[in-house]
């Protein structure tokens, strides 16, 4: 988190990240093209290099996408999700050859221009066995581009976190077209069924992972609380909540992070407005929630983030009636400050 | 999970309990990207051994002729009787095009018709399957030479009538197919073909027969015209041709009788009664 802009914040986390990336992907563009060279000595350069740098994109895009899943399941990937721009970015690069030598392959050099060549050169747009693949790819590269020129902080503040999200989210769509692009493209060529069956393994490992992220937090979501009073909804034993941690409850279909710190309950909206991060994952440090994904932090008591920044988050009221805690789901105004619920001693052994 | 590990990504290290599970996963990950690539290299479809020579540039002379497509005969070897071999030569221009622009202009240059006489060029030789084209390029200067006069050309196309045929096969475009890409066919290819063909290029019908063994044609209209923007969308996918083949030496052209190229199903020609008889049965 920082206050100013910088192309990138190095740190040694991610100098570690970026490195790792490129030195799989140099073993794995080493090892195709090493092989393909030995084995088919007739290869050429712009076929291996369009190949080599196509498979490498397919895996990395896999990789990519089940980061999210991964990370809902189990918090210790949280180490891969916190630069997973760079993996974007660095996939996108690897694509931005493919596609180019790709075009320059196919469709340069000819009687028309070569994007006009694109898109009028096979038109069966209504032949899944002629189907034009080579357009779907190109529409997954025209996401992928958008998506890295817009991967730094300075768009997301400037489009807007939701614009930003569902700019972003089209990375499904991106990754359907891709999908497409293999299997109407060069697994029609192909007899060796080993690329569909690591594009199925691959398709449905992803499904999986998204399901099995999806059902817990659909399952957290539908906990049903039946006591009320006064607006109040009867959540949780204070002793459920650790100290500087939260425990989240969705009511009325918001997502709120009960926090216990300095002696105080206080209540907060669950999503960060930097990514939609869930803050009620976060931990209470140096005074502030931070939340899990990106760390950026909120002051518990008005989910102001501490100055110069300028994100805020909507409070609640919660109150404690012995060890009972409850909460208020009607939001105040963003950056409200609230006094929280005193924990007694008493409440809190 | 410890209360007290929290992970913070713009902090300079990371808890020591996320460093372990993020190392068990890249060692999981490692072999996983090692074995995919072995795979996809070695499930890779041969090569083709197709050879485009790139930077050389060949000297032939022959006997050039613009129909059915722009091709110069040249001479190779004799026959046990002492007659001349010759072996024929289809040109191509640079890029995705054919070679009948850069013709053109340099029998414009010279002002006289290239047209059964003989001629030397310069050029990009490309060659597989015991077939040998050349590139021609205006920027490499192409002409190095050019009779005057005709040379008696009567009987040197060996021209013969091999009836009407049907064939099936794949219409692709020779300059790639032959030599400059690899794969020069099939669906990846399909829109460089298409592309090439448009250009100029003149479309070459490839036949596998039972054994695994192909032969080419070369498609032209039933008139001798060009079917290169009629071939469009045939182009890299099953056909099935109906036209006069006429021998051109050691190349056969097909010319095309209209509405003698259709696209070609395995299934619908296998079992399409077998489906129509099916159908029929669960209806009734």
């Amino acid at each position: 988190m920082g206050a100013s802009y910088l192309a990138v914040g190095w740190n040694r986390q991610k100098k570690i990240y970026d490195w790792l990336i490129f030195a799989f992907c140099v073993l794995y563009l080493a090892t195709f093209v090493v092989l393909t060279a030995i084995f088919n000595p007739d290869y050429t350069f712009e076929t291996v290099l369009i190949r080599a740098t196509s498979t490498l994109a397919v895996i990395i895009l896999h990789v990519t996408l089940s980061i999210g899943p991964l990370t809902r399941i189990n918090k210790k990937f949280l180490p891969l999700l916190y630069n997973r721009r760079h993996l974007g970015v660095s996939m996108f690069c690897i694509i931005l050859v493919h596609g180019s030598f790709s075009i320059l392959q196919f469709h340069s050099l000819g009687n028309v221009n070569p994007f006009v060549s694109l898109f009028t050169s096979n038109t069966h747009f209504g032949s899944l066995a002629d189907f034009p693949f080579q357009a779907l790819g190109f529409f997954a590269l025209i996401i992928f581009f958008l998506m890295a020129i817009t991967s730094h902080d300075f768009w997301l503040h400037n489009l807007s976190p939701k614009v930003w999200k569902t700019l972003h989210m089209f990375v499904y769509l991106a990754y359907f077209l891709v999908v497409m692009h293999v299997m109407l493209g060069v697994i029609q060529y192909e007899t060796n069924p080993v690329f569909i069956i690591i594009m199925l393994i691959g398709a449905f490992t992803l499904i999986a992972l998204h399901l099995i992220a999806g059902t817990r937090e659909v399952n957290k979501d539908d906990v049903i609380y039946k006591l009320k009073q006064d607006g109040y909804v009867l959540v949780c034993d204070v002793k459920d909540i650790e100290e500087d941690r939260a425990k989240m409850f969705c009511l009325d279909t918001e997502r709120i992070a009960v926090y216990k710190t300095g002696g105080k309950l206080f209540a907060v909206n669950n999503v960060c407005k930097h990514q939609n991060g869930p803050l009620g994952e976060g931990k209470v440090i140096d005074g502030c929630i931070t939340c899990p994904w990106h760390g950026y932090q909120y002051l518990p008591q008005n989910g102001q983030s501490p100055p110069p920044f300028k994100e805020k988050v909507s409070t609640y009221d919660v109150k404690l009636e012995g060890t009972h805690v409850w909460l208020n789901p009607k939001a105040y105004a963003e950056g409200t400050e609230r006094p929280g619920a005193v924990i007694s001693v008493v409440n809190a052994e | 999970m410890n209360n007290e590990e929290f992970y913070i990504g713009w902090m300079g290290k990371a808890p020591k309990s996320f460093a372990a599970w993020i190392r068990k996963y890249l060692i999981v990950l490692l072999p996983v990207i090692i074995v995919l690539g072995v795979l996809l290299a070695l499930s890779q479809k041969k090569f083709g051994t197709g050879t485009f020579e790139f930077g050389t540039l060949t000297e032939v002379k022959g006997i050039y002729f613009n129909k059915p497509v722009p091709t110069i005969k040249v001479v190779d070897g004799k026959d046990i009787w002492g007659n001349e071999n010759y072996i024929t030569v289809p040109l191509i221009g640079f890029g995705k095009h054919g070679a009948d622009g850069v013709i053109a202009d340099l029998e414009k240059e010279k002002n006289i018709s290239f047209e059964g006489k003989e001629i030397t060029l310069k050029g990009t030789l490309l060659y597989n399957d015991g077939k040998l084209l050349m590139q021609v390029d205006a920027n490499d200067k192409p002409l190095v030479n050019v009779s005057g006069a005709n040379i008696n050309s009567v009987g040197l196309q060996k021209i013969k009538e091999l009836g009407i045929i049907d064939v099936k096969g794949e219409i692709v475009d020779p300059k790639c197919f032959f030599g400059v890409m690899k794969p020069g066919e099939g669906k990846p290819h399909k829109d460089c073909a298409i592309r090439c063909i448009l250009g100029g290029m003149p479309p070459v019908l490839k036949v596998t027969d039972e054994k695994g063994n192909q032969n080419y044609y070369l498609i032209v209209g039933a008139n001798g015209e060009k079917m290169n923007e009629a071939v469009q969308d045939y182009v890299a996918t099953p056909v099935e041709i109906n036209a006069r083949a006429v021998a051109y030496g050691d190349w056969v052209v097909l010319y095309v009788h209209p509405n003698g190229l259709q696209h070609y199903s395995y299934i619908r020609e296998h079992f399409s009664t077998s489906i129509a008889s099916c159908m029929a049965a669960c209806i009734k």
